[in-house]
């Protein structure tokens, strides 16, 4: 590559989105939102996520890659987990607050209530190993055992074994 | 429905898939990120490495355009900006997410337009830009030879439009701050270069070559870049340099640390932020030509960069070396 062509790069704007990767976009987000979503509990935050995964597979991956969408199916769930943990990190209230903002129901007490037992159910999951969290928010959010193995990258005939292991162990920390 | 389905439930969430859509692209463009093709040749990687990219156009408008993008615009826009010295101000992903575009807050028209162009040696580099080109006195091993290329000066207006403002916001679902009345339709006038820059190929592989690791961040990156360039001036029709800040740092995505930053920088008119992308780089103070430069080292480990401003030019000595190799070119250049 020639020097000015180097220079130019660094000066104009990056190419055009491929079509493709649009495609994967329109046909994915709505997805890869609602796996955040089932982790974060706040539709804002979940956007947050999805935008990154996508960004992310758009640096590294061609979008027509045959393992586009269980890649972003799992970088959606783990980085939903991270953003959990961190918020968890900052305090009870702040979790709590996250949630409240996405609970709707018109009763202010009742939407307190019931951010409250969400916010205690995620401060579980985040405390499971990630991979056992991933599995459950995967699973939760309607893949197929085919889907959740591709995702993860375990075996399919092994899914079932490490869901109930994951189950029980959730149901555990949610009691403690 | 199961205990866990029960517990893990949440209403849910109304996507507007194409405003994602629109929002992902104008992070797309204005972070420049530039997709993997499918053979993973991927020319433009090189728009990977925010650090890389905002050394290399130091000395550029392109530069200042960066700036604008990612910190939050008011410091480099001042009646009379002349930048003397530089200081790092870390941002984040969310603050690169966060900042809206600078072309969401009017329209750039350039009245010179860069236009980078190979030039066959040294000689032409330093009549063509009208500097004093310095060379390094010594090379680490597996640095080949020196290829020139020159930015010509470039100038270009910035008009700030409150309807493009509102239109942008929208998009991404956002409520900015109305755009003060003597701000709407106001203008700046950036200057930027010339600049000329040095590819040090590695010695060993053919020029331009992307190289046999196609995952690397640093693929298609040469082995050393020299830069050095008059540094941007930005000049602004009448509004004050207070009146830009209250408003810019006061827009949906500037966070409050990255805001305190900015206000926190003594002497804007003379200062130059350089963005460090702290996810991806790590930065500190170092003594370079005698004078405080800003060494900025990427996470991976695989790139280290330093920048400084000497004698009213700006320069940068960057590549795929460690701290020790790149400091000891830049203290090299003569």
């Amino acid at each position: 590559m020639e020097v000015a062509d180097r220079l130019r790069l660094t000066t104009s704007p990056g190419p055009g989105m491929p079509p493709s990767f649009e495609a994967l976009f329109r046909k994915e987000y709505a997805r890869v939102v609602a796996i955040a979503h089932r982790v974060v509990a706040d539709a804002d935050e979940a956007e947050d996520v999805a935008q990154d995964v996508f960004v992310s597979f758009y640096r590294k991956h061609p979008a027509d890659a045959h393992y586009a969408a269980p890649w972003l199916y799992a970088a959606a769930a783990h980085n939903a987990l991270n953003v959990l943990r961190s918020r968890e990190r900052r305090g009870k209230r702040d979790a709590v607050e996250a949630i409240r903002r996405d609970t709707q129901t018109p009763d202010p007490a009742q939407a307190a209530e019931t951010a409250e037992t969400r916010s205690e159910v995620r401060a579980a999951l985040a405390r499971l190993p990630d991979r056992s969290a991933a599995l459950l928010v995967l699973r939760y959010s309607g893949l197929s055992y085919e889907e959740i193995a591709a995702a993860l990258g375990l075996r399919q005939s092994s899914i079932g074994t490490l869901l109930r292991r994951a189950e029980d162990a959730f149901r555990r920390e949610v009691t403690t | 429905m199961s205990d866990i389905e029960d517990m893990l439930s949440v209403t849910e969430p109304k996507v507007d898939t194409e405003r994602a859509l629109a929002r992902l692209r104008a992070r797309v463009e204005g972070e420049r990120i530039a997709p993997v093709m499918r053979g993973g040749a991927a020319p433009h990687r090189i728009g990977v490495n925010i650090w890389v990219r905002g050394l290399a156009a130091a000395a550029t408008v392109a530069l200042v355009a960066t700036l604008l993008t990612v910190s939050g615009v008011a410091e480099t826009i001042l009646t009379i900006f002349e930048p003397k010295q530089l200081v790092a101000v870390p941002i984040t992903v969310t603050d690169l997410n966060g900042a809206a575009s600078f072309g969401a807050y009017g329209t750039l028209t350039w009245t010179e337009q860069p236009k980078p162009y190979d030039v066959p040696d040294i000689r032409t580099a330093a009549r063509d830009s009208g500097m004093t080109v310095l060379v390094p006195g010594n090379l680490p091993t597996g640095v080949g030879t020196a290829r020139y290329g020159v930015m010509n000066k470039t100038t270009a207006t910035f008009t700030f439009s409150a309807d493009k403002t509102q239109k942008a916001a929208a998009a991404q679902q956002r409520t900015p701050p109305p755009m003060p009345a003597n701000i709407d339709g106001s203008k700046l006038f950036i200057t930027g270069g010339p600049a000329v820059v040095a590819y040090y190929d590695d010695g060993t592989s053919p020029a331009g070559a992307t190289g046999a690791s196609g995952a690397s961040p640093f693929a298609g990156m040469p082995k050393l870049i020299v830069a050095q360039g008059k540094p941007p001036v930005v000049q602004s029709d009448g509004v004050t340099v207070e009146q830009l800040q209250s408003y810019l740092l006061a827009q949906p995505g500037i966070s409050p640390q990255l805001a305190a930053q900015i206000r926190a920088i003594k002497d804007p008119s003379s200062t130059l932020p350089v963005p460090i992308p702290v996810d991806m780089a790590t930065s500190k103070k170092v003594t370079v030509q005698g004078v405080e430069g800003i060494f900025v080292g990427d996470s991976t480990g695989l790139g280290s960069a330093v920048i400084w401003q000497k004698d009213g030019i700006v320069y940068g000595v960057a590549g795929t070396l460690t701290e020790q190799q790149v400091l000891a070119v830049a203290n090299s250049l003569h």
